[in-house]
């Protein structure tokens, strides 16, 4: 039951779907996508699937991932402006090659876990990407408005619009976004005050997906270790799976739910022990909340502040009313 | 509105304590959401505004949005408060007239010692002009910041048209705010305008004042019969 669902919803049948050679209600998520751009996808890891591509240079995710972005900065100014006051510049130009970390150039790379884990040494890979998480305060707190929730669920910086401030990955809870500086509308208005180059990060290949293919990494994945397909189905999934292997399921309530759950046979505080946070480099730490949660109550009140004013407001023009009503009535009384 | 003049202490009232509650609640917490505003721009680190003393929170962006959204609270209700409140009294005292720009021209020409002054009513014409310059201003921020509270809260995935467009024009409008703020400081700065400064704060204005600059609303207050000998209040 468990083997057919996943390969029901694996890349391969996903694939298959997108070109109609293979329907499977509910589950042909190319098609669905072309059909209705709204529909809510999520991604699932499973990581007793994943083994890093040992046999190959670097694993299949991370080269097909280079390769589909491998176009996607432009050019870098020579030199490279230098910030004011503080004057840090990002530039990964010339590090594309790096593949151990999250760079401009480098949206997902794969850690290695040794842990013992039930009396039992044992080696867990782990991708890392963007999570795509369902509130995104990356997204949502951009003073731009140049990362964005995709109706997809896909969390897509525009680079055209990004300025390069590195608030998304000061907000994120796994510092993903990496800047690459000297690139971007920056450039054009005033560089050395404002702005420092742009944000880069996994898009979940949301122009693949406009174009009803799977994301790159899931597409290449030879161990069919990560699929994709319409959010409730991949919930499901994750669910099945976790309960077959006993196991631990991970980006469900982090940083308030995303689309991206990675599922384990072993505990993930076992898994965040072995990552040490670095930049470009999270951790996986279980439970991490969603700080922005705490400013919602404040938000929800602001939303209402309309209401209040109007209430107030008719409450003492109409007490005012009444009061001149009552001395006018006084006044003419005492007229006679 | 308690207008009315007090003969004894040389003063007119100019405005009442909802006025003044209402200016200064809109202006304090105006300031604040200035403020906040700009630490929601990755500047606060970047300047070294967080190696201020007591400013090392404004590095953090939750902690500027949460300052942000309990300022906002005051100044959105106090703004609507403002419009439906004096729109059931039918003050229209800060509505522009016509004629407002020129004679606007002619006043300032006379700050510069171009002209004499024309008599005025309780408002200048630029007064009015501002206002409402003012209130498009904040009108049209409440209406972009909630839109982008309401994604921020229930809808992350709210079109991206809708989404951007808000934003924009609440950062446009933001800029605004500031040029405005620093238009209307300018403004009580100047000589002929400083002994108004006193009716903001207290809600009078000194009676030989009001005779010399505003004798339309002195003869309106006059007309109405609020004129106290014994500068005994209401």
């Amino acid at each position: 039951m468990e083997a057919e669902k996943i390969s029901k919803i694996s890349r391969r049948s996903l694939l298959k779907a997108s070109t109609g050679a293979l329907a499977i209600p509910g589950l042909a998520f190319p098609g669905t996508v072309q059909a209705d751009v709204k529909e809510q996808l999520a991604t699932l890891i499973d990581l007793s699937r994943c083994n890093g591509c040992v046999d190959l240079a670097k694993p299949s995710c991370v080269t097909v991932c280079k390769e589909i972005n491998k176009n996607t900065i432009p050019a870098i100014a020579d030199p490279i402006p230098v910030p004011w006051p503080r004057k840090t510049v990002e530039d990964w130009s010339r590090k594309r090659e790096v593949s151990n970390r999250l760079t401009p150039y480098n949206f997902i790379y794969v850690h290695k876990a040794d842990i013992v884990w039930k009396g039992k040494p044992q080696t867990i890979y782990v991708p890392r990407r963007c999570m795509h998480c369902d509130n995104p305060a990356c997204a949502t707190i951009c003073p731009f408005s140049a990362n964005h929730k995709q109706r997809n669920g896909a969390v897509v910086i525009d680079q055209d619009f990004c300025f390069g401030g590195a608030k998304c990955r000061t907000v994120c809870p796994w510092e993903i976004p990496q800047r690459q500086s000297g690139v971007g509308i920056y450039l054009h208005v005033l560089p050395a005050l404002m702005g420092n180059g742009v944000m880069y990060k996994c898009d979940l290949c949301n122009q693949r997906l406009k174009e009803g293919k799977p994301p790159g990494c899931v597409e290449a994945c030879p161990r069919e270790a990560m699929i994709i397909g319409p959010r409730k189905e991949i919930y499901a999934v994750a669910e099945e799976r976790i309960k077959a292997m006993d196991g631990y399921i991970y980006g469900k309530e982090e940083n308030g739910g995303t689309a991206t759950l990675y599922v384990s046979p072993v505990p993930f505080e076992l898994i965040n022990e072995t990552m040490k946070k670095k930049p470009g480099q999270p951790d996986m730490k279980p439970g991490v909340e969603r700080r922005m949660a705490g400013t919602d109550p404040a938000g929800k009140q602001a939303l209402i502040a309309p209401v209040l004013g109007i209430a107030a407001g008719a409450a003492a023009g109409f007490n005012w009313l009444s009061r001149r009503k009552q001395k006018v009535q006084e006044e003419e009384k005492d007229n006679g | 509105m308690a207008e009315k003049i007090l003969q004894e202490k040389g003063l007119v009232v100019r405005h009442g304590s909802v006025e003044l509650i209402e200016h200064w609640g809109i202006a304090l917490s105006g300031l604040v959401l200035l403020l906040s505003g700009l630490f929601e721009l990755p500047m606060a680190n970047r300047y070294y505004i967080t190696s201020l003393p007591g400013f090392s929170w404004s590095g953090d962006y939750f902690i500027s949005l949460q300052i942000h959204y309990i300022a906002s609270i005051p100044f959105i209700a106090l703004a609507f408060f403002h419009l439906v409140y004096h729109g059931i009294r039918g003050d229209r005292g800060l509505i522009p007239q016509k004629g407002d720009l020129h004679a606007s021209i002619d006043v300032i020409k006379s700050f510069f010692g171009k002209g004499e002054e024309p008599p005025f009513q309780k408002y200048l014409p630029e007064q009015r002009l501002a206002y409402v310059g003012m209130a498009a201003i904040i009108a049209i921020l409440i209406l972009s910041g909630l839109i982008k509270t309401f994604k921020n809260v229930y809808a992350p995935d709210m079109p991206l048209a809708i989404v951007l467009t808000a934003t924009w024009i609440h950062n446009i409008f933001f800029i605004l705010f500031i040029l405005a703020f620093l238009g209307h400081i300018g403004a009580i700065a100047l000589k002929p305008n400083r002994p108004m400064v006193r009716g903001i704060f207290t809600g009078a204005v000194r009676l030989d004042y009001a005779r010399r600059r505003h004798p339309l609303w002195l003869a309106e207050i006059k007309r109405k019969g609020r004129c106290q000998s014994k500068g005994e209040e209401d």
